[in-house]
C-alpha cells in the first residue's frame, strides 16, 4: 500500500481537504487544473508543508501524523521531489547537484549509482556545465537524477514536463516511462495534460 | 510636478528673503582664545557688552591650533594665546597689527586629581609620579604644540620625571580636555592650569608646580593685521585696562 | 618629504590593526543580526532595525559619548568587562576597535541582509527533500549563495572602520601608538601649523585605503549579482 494520504491544508482562510489511498506502486497520477492546489499537497506529502490535521503514510512509513504527534523532518522522509521550476542549485555543477544528495545517504540507501542515471537520462556530456548553461530538457533530466540520486524511497513529481519544448517531450516522458517500468519506485505524478497522464498513469486522482 | 516645485521654490526664497535682516544685525569682533581662557573671557566679554557694545563672539580651542587657523586665513580680529611662542609664530608670518601686542595675563600650572580621590603627592625633583600613576596615564594638553602641555613637559622634564611618565601620557587637544578627562575618572591625574582647577569642582589640586620648573606661563593678545572690526581695537584695550584685568583676576589670573 | 616616517608608519599599521580586529569582532554579530532581520519574524522586529542603523544616523560624536557612558571607566558595561575578562577600552586600541565595529555595524548589516534576503528559500527546500539538515542546508547551500554579498559587507565595513573619527575621539581619545588611527593622526596633524607635507601623506594614505576597499567591495557586490544567480533555475 504506497500511499495513504489523508490530510487537511489550510492555505490563508482556504481549507483544502485530501484523501486517497493506492494499492499497489507504479505512477499514480495526480490530475486537475492549476491552481487546485495539487502542488501543496506534494509540499505536504515531503514535509515542506505541515496539514493541520490528518495522516500520511507511504510504504507502510509513517511521515506525518497528527494524532500521533508524529511528523518527520524532510531530510528524514527519503522522499525524491522533481520540482516544477526544477530548483537546479545556481552555485553548484552539475555533477554536484547530481551527487547532492547521493553524498548526504548512506551507503546502504544508494541504491544507484552516477554511472548509472547518466546512462539512464543520458546527461553524461553535461556534468561540468553549469545549470544556467543547461536547455530546459537538459536540466529537467539533471532534476530527475539528483532526486534518483538521492535514494529515495519513493518519487514525486510536479509538471515535469512543463518546463520542456515539445521536440524534448518524448525524450522525457520516455525517460519517466523508463523510471515507472525499470526501478520499483512509486510514483505520485502531477500534471494538468490529459494526454500525458493517460500515456503514463496506472491511476489517476481527479484533484 | 510643476506645481509643488514652484511652490518649494517661492519657500525657498522667502526664507532668503527673510534670513539677511537677521546678519544686518551687528555682531562683536571675533576673539581666538586658548582654551584656559572659557570662563573669564566670556566673563570680559559680558562685562564688555554691559557698557553697549556688540558682544563679541569668542572661539576657545589650544593656542596651536588657533595659531593655524590664523595662518589659514581665519578672519578673526584678536588673538590671545596661552603662551608667548605662538604669538611669535603668528607675528613672524606677519599676521599681527604693528605695536598692538601685549603680554597682560600670568598663570600657575598644578597637578590634579579628581575631586573624591585623596591622592597625596609633594611636587620635588624626582617625585615619584609614575609610581602614583600605576597602570593609568597623566591627563595633559598636547605636550608637542599646545602650551599647557608644553609648559607640562619643561616642568616635568626639569624635575627629572619626564622620562618615567613620558610613556603614560593622556594628550589632548586642549587643557580643558586634559581637564575632562581628570574630572570624568578616565585619568587619576593631571597636569592643568590653576585656573582650570578653579573652574571645574570635579577635581582637586594635590600640588602646584615650582615657578621656576618652567617658563614663565605669559598670555599675549594682539590685534590681527586682518581685523576689520571697528569695535577690536577698543575690546583689546577694555581686557588690558584695569577693570578687565580685575575680571581675569577673579577667575585666578596673575596680571601684569 | 614624500616617504612616511616611522611613526606615520606605525600609524598606518595601527590603523590596520584596529580595523582588523573590528572587522573580525563586528562579522559574527553583522551576520547574525542580518540572519535575524531577515528571516525571523516577531515583536520589536522595527526596534531592532532601528536600533541596529542608530550609527548611521546620529552624529558620531554622539555615538562616541553613548559608548563613554556604556564602556567608560565608571560604566556599567566597561566596570564588568574590566572585572571579569581585563578588558578596558578608554586610551587603548581596543577602545579604537569597538568605536570602529559600532560605527561599521550597520552598514555591513544592511549588505548581509539583502544578500540573505536574496537567496531563494526553494533552494533550501529542495535541498532539505535530498537529505540535508538545517545546518548542513545553511552551511552548503544558503551561505555560499550570501557569501558574495557577506564579503562585500565586510570590505564597506573595513573602509567605513579605516575611517572611523568622530566616535574614536571622543570614546578613546588620541593616544599616538594606542588609538591614533590615520583619521586621527591627520587631524593631530591639522592642528600644528607647518605640517602641510604630513597631512598630505597621511592624507594620500587614507585615500588610497579607501579606494581599494571601495573597489573591493564594488566587485563583490558586482559578482554577487551576475556571477551566481540566486534564483532557482
Amino acid at each position: 500500500m504506497p500511499f495513504d494520504v489523508a490530510i487537511t491544508l489550510r492555505r490563508g482562510k482556504l481549507r483544502l481537504d485530501y484523501a486517497f489511498r493506492t494499492e499497489k506502486g507504479g505512477l499514480t497520477a495526480l490530475f486537475g487544473p492549476s491552481g487546485a492546489g495539487k502542488t501543496s499537497l506534494l509540499d505536504a506529502i515531503a514535509g515542506l508543508a505541515r496539514p493541520s490535521e490528518g495522516h500520511i503514510m507511504v510504504e507502510d512509513t509513517v511521515l506525518f501524523d497528527k494524532a500521533r504527534r508524529i511528523d518527520l523532518k524532510p531530510e528524514q522522509r527519503r522522499c525524491g521531489y522533481v520540482f516544477q521550476d526544477l530548483r537546479l542549485f545556481p552555485h553548484k555543477s552539475v555533477r554536484d547537484n547530481l551527487l547532492y544528495g547521493w553524498h548526504l545517504a548512506p551507503p546502504d540507501r544508494r541504491w544507484m549509482d552516477l554511472d548509472t542515471a547518466l546512462g539512464f537520462l543520458g546527461i553524461g556530456h553535461l556534468l561540468d556545465r553549469r545549470p544556467a548553461t543547461l536547455s530546459g530538457g537538459e536540466a529537467q533530466r539533471v532534476a530527475i537524477g539528483r532526486a534518483l540520486l538521492s535514494g529515495p524511497r519513493f518519487l514525486l513529481m510536479d509538471e515535469p514536463l512543463a518546463s520542456v519544448d515539445a521536440e524534448r517531450r518524448e525524450e522525457i516522458l520516455t525517460v519517466i516511462e523508463r523510471i515507472r517500468d525499470e526501478l520499483a519506485l512509486p510514483i505520485l505524478y502531477v500534471s494538468h495534460d490529459r494526454a500525458e497522464v493517460d500515456r503514463l498513469a496506472s491511476r489517476v486522482i481527479a484533484i | 510636478m510643476r506645481k509643488p516645485l514652484a511652490f518649494i521654490l517661492s519657500l525657498f526664497m522667502a526664507f532668503a528673503a527673510l534670513v539677511p535682516p537677521a546678519f544686518a544685525q551687528q555682531s562683536g569682533p571675533l576673539v581666538l582664545a586658548a582654551a584656559s581662557l572659557q570662563e573669564s573671557m566670556n566673563a570680559v566679554a559680558d562685562a564688555w557688552a554691559a557698557k553697549g557694545h556688540a558682544r563679541p563672539k569668542i572661539s576657545f580651542a589650544g593656542s596651536s591650533a588657533l595659531a593655524r587657523q590664523i595662518e589659514a586665513g581665519a578672519p578673526a580680529d584678536l588673538f590671545v594665546s596661552a603662551d608667548e611662542p605662538w604669538m611669535d609664530e603668528v607675528q613672524g608670518k606677519g599676521l599681527l597689527r604693528p605695536k598692538t601686542r601685549v603680554s597682560f595675563l600670568t598663570n600657575n600650572l598644578v597637578l590634579i586629581a579628581p575631586a573624591n580621590k585623596p591622592v597625596r603627592l609633594k611636587i620635588a625633583p624626582g617625585f615619584r609620579l609614575a609610581a602614583a600613576l600605576g597602570p593609568n596615564r597623566l591627563a595633559v594638553a598636547d605636550p608637542n604644540a599646545v602650551p599647557a602641555g608644553v609648559y607640562a613637559k619643561q616642568a616635568l622634564t626639569r624635575l627629572k620625571v619626564w622620562p618615567s611618565v613620558q610613556g603614560k601620557l593622556a594628550p589632548a587637544e586642549n587643557v580643558r580636555a586634559a581637564l575632562a578627562l581628570v574630572s570624568r575618572g578616565a585619568a587619576p591625574l593631571g597636569v592643568v592650569y590653576a585656573t582650570d582647577a578653579r573652574a571645574e569642582p570635579g577635581v582637586r589640586v594635590v600640588d602646584t608646580f615650582p615657578a621656576a620648573s618652567h617658563d614663565p606661563i605669559s598670555y599675549p593678545v594682539a590685534l590681527l593685521a586682518a581685523s576689520r572690526h571697528k569695535d577690536a581695537e577698543g575690546f583689546r584695550r577694555f581686557l588690558i585696562s584695569a577693570e578687565g584685568k580685575a575680571v581675569f583676576r577673579r577667575f585666578g589670573f596673575g596680571t601684569r | 618629504m614624500t616617504a612616511l616616517t616611522p611613526e606615520e608608519w606605525q600609524v598606518l599599521v595601527l590603523s590596520l590593526k584596529v580595523s582588523g580586529v573590528a572587522m573580525a569582532a563586528a562579522l559574527p554579530l553583522a551576520f547574525v543580526l542580518a540572519w535575524v532581520l531577515a528571516r525571523w519574524r516577531f515583536p520589536g522586529k522595527v526596534l531592532l532595525d532601528a536600533l541596529v542603523h542608530l550609527p548611521l544616523v546620529l552624529p558620531p560624536v554622539v555615538t562616541g559619548w553613548l559608548l563613554l557612558i556604556a564602556f567608560g571607566t565608571n560604566g556599567p558595561l566597561g566596570r564588568f568587562l574590566a572585572e571579569w575578562l581585563g578588558l578596558t577600552f578608554i586610551f587603548r586600541w581596543t577602545g579604537a576597535a569597538l568605536a570602529a565595529a559600532v560605527m561599521a555595524l550597520p552598514l555591513m548589516v544592511r549588505a548581509m541582509r539583502l544578500s540573505i534576503e536574496a537567496v531563494d528559500r526553494r533552494l533550501e527546500s529542495a535541498a532539505r527533500t535530498l537529505g540535508a539538515g538545517r545546518w548542513r542546508t545553511f552551511a552548503s547551500v544558503t551561505l555560499p549563495l550570501a557569501m558574495p554579498g557577506v564579503l562585500a559587507g565586510l570590505v564597506l565595513g573595513l573602509a567605513r572602520s579605516i575611517g572611523e573619527f568622530g566616535a574614536t575621539i571622543t570614546f578613546a581619545s588620541n593616544i599616538p601608538g594606542e588609538t591614533q588611527t590615520l583619521p586621527l593622526a591627520i587631524y593631530s596633524a591639522l592642528q600644528m601649523p607647518g605640517s602641510e607635507w604630513q597631512v598630505t601623506r597621511l592624507a594620500v594614505l587614507s585615500i588610497l585605503v579607501s579606494v581599494v576597499a571601495l573597489m573591493a567591495s564594488e566587485w563583490l557586490a558586482r559578482r554577487s549579482g551576475q556571477g551566481s544567480a540566486h534564483h532557482a533555475l
